[in-house]
């Protein structure tokens, strides 16, 4: 959050934080003008005190107060909107792990699907483009906002084989996809990075022109044996938590073919949204007015105001 | 009529004071009571003459038995009794103390309890001097009404006329044994101070309560406490007065803004004279 009046909105965070210590302390005064009786522990019983309506009542009045003196301060905050256009690349891992069967009926199949999912739930001003990538990386599909041929080209994606090169599906979906405008990157993979350059650049790189990654790690934590051969199908997990926080996405890790689809048609909305600050003072207005309202029926309803 | 009278018309028998019978407290004595006609065995020189002519029949005058009282008195006069809403407590119980010990007459013995001992002997002929003595001793010290109980039970011989004045917050369930015990030896009168918040409890919204012992609390007051505290105090008053009839004492209640006129109801009187 940020203020279009700072000096503002400190005043009146520093003036509302006064207003209500100087009101606790005139309360406590009034209250140190304190009643004496007899026996206390018979008062407390007799009155079945409760204990959460002084607090809960100086909670909403402080409340109130610091939401009118933050709206005071014009206050712009970070909210989501969906765009109405945008361009989204999926880059699908086809390297021979991806043949592995941990994930019914194999990861690569699995993949698909989902990546049929998160174009069915993609808005229809996203663009969609397919990215396979194994040793090498290339477009199966250009940015299309077609759903069908995007659909489509999930099915020309090549059978697993190879390495994996993720630096190079990133690097060659950054230079795709448009200069300006909304964008993202959605990674599926299941492996490490071992081909062409460095993906943590390429994430820094791509975090610098706001271009968020959404990594997907595909796998169980059992993992399994790339079919053909004895080598171990294992996943890099904080590779790719790195790649999405160097470029401020975000990373998910699922294990199965249902939690995988639910997870990128998910994205599918979520690549949708960005996050714009927008004037929020009246917003802060009208809900410190509410909480004031509220208070005070509180206190009227528990009989503060006689 | 005077508290004297009172106390010995309205005297409690106690029931370990030996073989008695309804009539015991009618004998020598110079307060009349009533004139009813002569049965066989009445003293002759109760024979009322000149009612006797006018009868035509033989008249004995019924006079009370006229014996010195033992006005004992046991006040709380801890901090406890040092609230009230115009003036504390503790000033009416002194009130309706004083008129206690100054209801005896020149031959009555007058005694002050408290948890370290009785009036002196020596000064149990004087009201004054008695009060004197028990506000020293008193004075600052909290009310130990177990320890001023034992002191009682100790000192005060059979049929003593017993007032006991307090707020009575420390008469737990433990004490009823000892109260009945009092019930049956001695003559005895409550007076419970009438809680200052019985009729209104005046608090609003947040507030401090100080404990007039010690401790205290923030309470938050609202229509809702004022309920409970109305319903509380009341069920408490009616528990207490309930307690002490059980246990065969006079009950009464001492209202702050006079002790004299407290104590004259709780023995049915318009007033102490």
């Amino acid at each position: 959050m940020s203020f279009a009046h700072p000096a503002i909105a400190a005043f009146a965070l520093v003036l509302a934080a006064a207003l209500g210590i100087l009101v606790l302390r005139f309360a406590r005064r009034n209250a140190d003008l304190d009643r004496a009786y007899s026996d206390i522990a018979f008062f407390d019983r007799a009155i079945g005190r409760r204990r959460w309506i002084a607090p809960a009542l100086n909670a909403m009045w402080l409340l109130a107060l610091a939401s009118m003196a933050v709206a005071a301060g014009g206050p712009r905050v970070r909210l989501p909107s969906v765009v109405r256009s945008g361009a989204v690349f999926v880059c699908i891992d086809t390297s021979g792990s991806m043949a592995s069967t941990d994930v019914a009926p194999t990861r690569a199949q699995a993949a698909a699907a989902a990546a049929r999912a998160f174009i069915a739930e993609s808005p229809p001003g996203i663009a969609v483009g397919i990215i396979g990538f194994s040793s090498t990386a290339e477009i199966v599909q250009p940015l299309t906002r077609d759903r069908r041929r995007a659909e489509a080209a999930v099915d020309r994606l090549p059978l697993p084989n190879g390495a994996t090169a993720i630096g190079d599906a990133l690097q060659l979906a950054g230079s795709a996809l448009p200069k300006i405008g909304h964008r993202a990157i959605v990674l599926v993979t299941d492996g490490v990075d071992n081909a062409g350059v460095d993906p943590l650049a390429v994430a820094r790189w791509l975090g610098a022109h706001h271009v968020p990654i959404y990594t997907i790690g595909i796998g169980t934590t059992a993992g399994g044996l790339i079919p053909g051969t004895l080598q171990e199908a294992t996943i890099d997990s904080a590779a790719l938590r790195a790649y999405a926080r160097l470029s401020g996405g975000a990373y998910a890790r699922v294990a199965d073919a249902a939690q995988l689809r639910a997870a990128l048609g998910r994205l599918g909305r979520v690549t949708a949204l960005r996050f714009k600050k927008t004037d929020a003072a009246a917003a802060f207005a009208l809900f410190g007015g509410a909480v004031a309202v509220a208070a005070f029926l509180l206190g009227l309803g528990v009989g503060k105001y006689p | 009529m005077t508290l004297r009278e009172a106390l010995l018309r309205g005297r409690r028998r106690p029931r370990l004071a030996g073989v008695g019978s309804p009539t015991s407290y009618r004998g020598d004595g110079y307060e009349f009571v009533e004139l009813r006609a002569y049965v066989p065995g009445d003293d002759v020189r109760r024979v009322d003459w000149a009612a006797t002519a006018r009868a035509g029949a033989l008249q004995t005058r019924v006079v009370l038995e006229d014996v010195a009282l033992t006005l004992a008195s046991i006040v709380d006069d801890s901090a406890s009794m040092h609230v009230g809403r115009a003036r504390p407590l503790r000033l009416a119980a002194h009130e309706a103390e004083a008129a206690w010990l100054g209801a005896g007459v020149a031959d009555d013995r007058r005694i002050a309890v408290a948890a370290d001992g009785i009036t002196p002997a020596a000064i149990a002929r004087s009201a004054p001097a008695v009060l004197a003595d028990a506000a020293s001793r008193r004075r600052g010290r909290p009310f130990d009404l177990a320890g001023t109980l034992r002191a009682a039970r100790a000192a005060l011989p059979r049929g003593t006329a017993l007032l006991a004045i307090g707020d009575w917050f420390e008469l737990d369930d433990a004490y009823d044994g000892q109260l009945a015990e009092f019930g049956t030896r001695f003559d005895c009168t409550a007076l419970i101070a009438r809680d200052p918040w019985y009729d209104e409890l005046p608090l609003h919204g947040l507030v401090r309560i100080r404990g007039a012992e010690g401790g205290g609390i923030r309470a938050y007051v609202g229509r809702r406490e004022r309920t409970a505290f109305h319903r509380a105090v009341r069920v408490r008053e009616a528990d207490l007065l309930a307690r002490f009839a059980r246990a065969n004492w006079r009950t009464g209640i001492l209202h702050e803004a006079d002790g004299r006129a407290s104590l004259a109801a709780a023995f049915g009187l318009r007033s102490l004279g």
